[in-house]
């Protein structure tokens, strides 16, 4: 019997094997190398290297750039949250609403995630090509004399940081709405009916209905956007020059790391140690949007928090 | 059913290692690393073929050496190139040799921009290719072409190309506003730098302001760092040459005066300039008298840009070429081998079949690897794999040869029946490269936003170079930044 138990357990690590196997190669250990890496003054055009502690540590934080890349980070991931999570949240409210019965609601779902499905390297070309001195945004504002003369839109600073905003908005909030409303109609359509005997209105419904009940899911999209957000990379890199210009306008903590990479020396010691930053960064607010999200067993005795 | 479904794991776990060890594990790879290249866009990785031949592996980032190197087969039949192509669009092909060095999936011969032949040019990957010097001496290369391949007196790559910059004018705006459009005569009036700025003012003036001298600041980037004094670097100390702030100065001027389109190079407005259909956003036709552009610029830049895309406008045989202002140099391809190569003679003899060779050179230069003639070595060939005549070579003995061949040339049509090969062999022997340093390009690059927003007018002057160390200084820890 108790051989039998044993060869049992012993099954279910060969099965469990491949998942963990996988993780210690793709997942555990680039991190500790990257780790590792962060610690020495490793190039590509170098075969050796030496450790130099926490050098880098201290190179990239008396470095003004790398602040700048982490408030350019932040500022961009806020200004097309906020507004991503609100029309999302707005849309999906309409869209689970059974009294508002919107028709051909897949057709309409299919259209705010279209944008995701396209390709960030198109759409930084796109923009680009519109928003370019010579391009179509320019004629038409001037042709229909709305500005007197063409705008270098994309060497503006605030000009290109929304445009970056914006198609991040614009790429994300199809997803956030197909999330949202996936949380929605798995609430029992009981609640709702027992608020509207109990003369709940539609405002009352949501926060005191959709709103906690939706709240696991509102923390997960708020985690996997934060994360995404922090890793911003594409769009910013293709839109302009790759560099984050106009005058570091939009250079994100991902661009900062992918330059140190590919400088012709190739640095990977320094570009770890922002890899390294980008990971603890990451880390604590998320452990910090669980803290504060977290569900608290005395709710019912008092609402403030 | 245990017993199955045991195995079935077993077997998952099995394939699972292989698949993650595979890449590391192939040690052997040496010989092949064209079968484990990501698929290049192009049919550009031939296969090897019969077995029994030594394979050469090459390494470049167009089809351009592919031609070479089928060609070389022909009086190597003993040899295979393994050729592989890995574009550089957004730097693959730069990082994707980076992350090779010093594994063993190294390539023998390695092709190098110029943005980046100097940064290896520099370090200990590339072999001493000073015994192919004294066919160098015989073949009179251009010293610049040999400066960038040198480093502390050790010679390590060569080129087969040289490319010196000029000056394309349009000849109907030239007569229009200088009542010539001779090259020799618009050679005096845009002769030196101040020269230049005032011819600009007369063509603003007499078009009334419709007509750009240039198409965008970075016409004059390569003008100005090809004839800096210092180079960037010194002693491990940032160095602006004052010719860097003459040509600040300069860029600002055509700037504020409104001799520059604001166009960028390499985008719709830069090449809208060169076949007339450049319009400003009010929907007023503006036109762009000269683009700097080196020899390369012409069949690959100039050339199929000057008809626009609907045929309606077309520039065709209405440009001139000059050598302009100021000497300079852009661009190139140099060949180097990796020191870890297990084939150096063959590497070496490739490279100076490649870059050295009078009737390859000749050949190429003039037109005769034609696809036809590609596909009879090698019936694998891609179609469209050719070499179009008129690529500027870098060896003087083959220019004296053959420049008088292209007299009647298409280029020369295009030309208004100007030789152009002429011209860049008068401008060749002017041009120096002995600055050159593997950090110009990062350095030179960053430059580009913080002067962008001084013309702008956003930041003043001193902002503009602190902003530009600070992006130095990102991408050089080790870095004086006084």
């Amino acid at each position: 019997m108790v051989h039998k138990k044993i060869r049992k357990i012993n099954h279910g690590y060969l099965f469990v094997a491949p998942f963990i196997i996988g993780f210690l190669l793709f997942g555990l250990y680039p991190v500790y190398n990257t780790l590792s890496l962060s610690f020495t003054d490793a190039t590509l055009m170098k075969a050796d290297s030496n450790f130099i502690g926490l050098k880098n540590f201290e190179r990239l934080f008396q470095d003004k750039t790398f602040i700048t890349a982490v408030t350019n980070t932040w500022e961009l991931w806020i200004m097309n949250f906020i507004p991503q999570l609100g029309i999302a949240m707005l849309l999906a409210v309409w869209f689970t609403d059974v009294r508002l019965k919107i028709k051909a609601g897949g057709v309409w779902r299919m259209l705010f995630y279209m944008p995701n499905l396209l390709m960030p390297a198109a759409i930084a070309a796109l923009y680009f090509s519109l928003f370019s001195y010579y391009g179509p945004i320019n004629q038409f504002l001037v042709r229909s004399d709305l500005i007197p003369e063409a705008i270098d839109f994309l060497r503006n600073k605030e000009i290109t940081r929304a445009i970056v905003v914006f198609i991040q908005w614009w790429m994300w909030y199809g997803q956030t709405t197909i999330l949202l409303m996936a949380a929605m109609t798995s609430i029992s359509i009981s609640l709702y009916e027992a608020a509207v005997i109990d003369g709940a209105n539609s405002w009352k419904m949501f926060r005191y209905i959709t709103l906690p009940l939706i709240k696991p899911v509102m923390i997960y999209i708020l985690v996997t956007s934060l994360v995404g957000g922090m890793q911003m990379f594409d769009i910013p890199m293709l839109l302009t020059d790759g560099r984050g210009s106009p005058a570091n306008a939009i250079l994100t903590n991902n661009i900062m790391m992918y330059m140190r990479f590919r400088s012709s020396q190739g640095h990977i010691g320094a570009a770890s140690t922002i890899g390294v930053m980008i990971f603890i960064m990451t880390t604590f607010v998320a452990l910090l949007i669980f803290y504060l999200l977290r569900e608290k067993h005395d709710d019912f005795k008092g609402k403030s928090s | 059913m245990k017993k199955v479904s045991l195995l079935i794991s077993i077997l998952v776990l099995f394939s699972m290692l292989l698949g993650a060890c595979a890449p590391k594990t192939e040690a052997p790879a040496a010989e092949q690393p064209a079968a484990e290249q990501p698929a290049p866009q192009q049919p550009a990785a031939e296969q090897p073929a019969a077995s029994g031949k030594t394979v050469l592996n090459v390494w470049s980032f167009t089809n351009e050496i592919m031609t070479m190197a089928v060609a070389f087969e022909k009086s190597h039949p003993d040899v295979d190139v393994v050729y592989t192509m890995i574009p550089m669009t957004n730097g693959e092909y730069q990082t994707k040799l980076m992350a090779t060095l010093g594994t063993a999936d190294v390539p023998d011969v390695v092709a190098l921009e110029a943005a980046f032949v100097k940064s290896y040019v520099e370090s200990d990957f590339l072999a001493d290719l000073g015994d192919l010097l004294p066919y160098a001496q015989e073949m009179e290369v251009y010293p610049f072409v040999t400066d960038v391949g040198t480093h502390e007196g050790v010679i390590k790559a060569y080129a087969y190309q040289a490319t010196p910059g000029a000056v394309f004018y349009r000849r109907s705006l030239a007569k229009e506003y200088f009542g010539t459009d001779d090259p020799d005569e618009m050679q005096k009036i845009l002769g030196d730098m101040d020269k230049f700025v005032a011819a600009a003012e007369v063509v603003k003036e007499k078009s009334a302001a419709n007509t750009y001298m240039v198409a965008s600041n970075g016409d004059f980037m390569n003008l100005f760092y090809a004839n800096r004094e210092q180079p960037w670097v010194v002693n491990d100390t940032l160095t602006v040459d004052p010719l860097v702030n003459k040509m600040v100065e300069t860029v600002k001027i055509f700037r504020d005066n409104g001799y520059e389109a604001r166009a960028t190079q390499w985008q719709e407005g830069w090449f809208a300039g060169m076949n007339d259909t450049l319009t400003d956003a009010a929907g007023n036709p503006k036109k762009i008298f000269s683009y700097f552009l080196p020899t390369w610029g012409l069949p690959y830049v100039l050339a199929p840009n000057a008809t626009s895309a609907d045929g309606t406008s077309t520039t065709v045989g209405d440009w001139a070429v000059i050598t302009g202002p100021l000497p300079y140099q852009w661009g190139g391809t140099w060949l180097g081998v990796m020191k870890d190569s297990k084939k150096m003679d063959l590497a070496k003899e490739f490279i100076r079949f490649c870059t050295l060779d009078e009737e390859n050179l000749t050949n190429w230069a003039t037109g005769v690897y034609t696809n036809e003639y590609l596909k009879a070595i090698d019936p694998s060939v891609p179609e469209g794999q050719y070499q179009a005549a008129g690529d500027f070579v870098g060896s003087q003995v083959v220019v004296r040869k053959i420049t008088s061949s292209f007299d009647d040339s298409e280029m020369s049509k295009f030309l208004g029946g100007q030789n152009s090969y002429g011209g860049f062999a008068e401008a060749a022997p002017s041009v120096s490269a002995r600055l050159f340093q593997g950090s110009d390009d990062a350095i030179q690059r960053a430059l580009n936003d913080p002067l962008n927003s001084y013309l702008e007018g956003t930041i003043d002057l001193d902002e503009m170079w602190s902003l530009w160390k600070d992006a130095v200084r990102n991408e050089f820890p080790d870095l004086i930044i006084p």
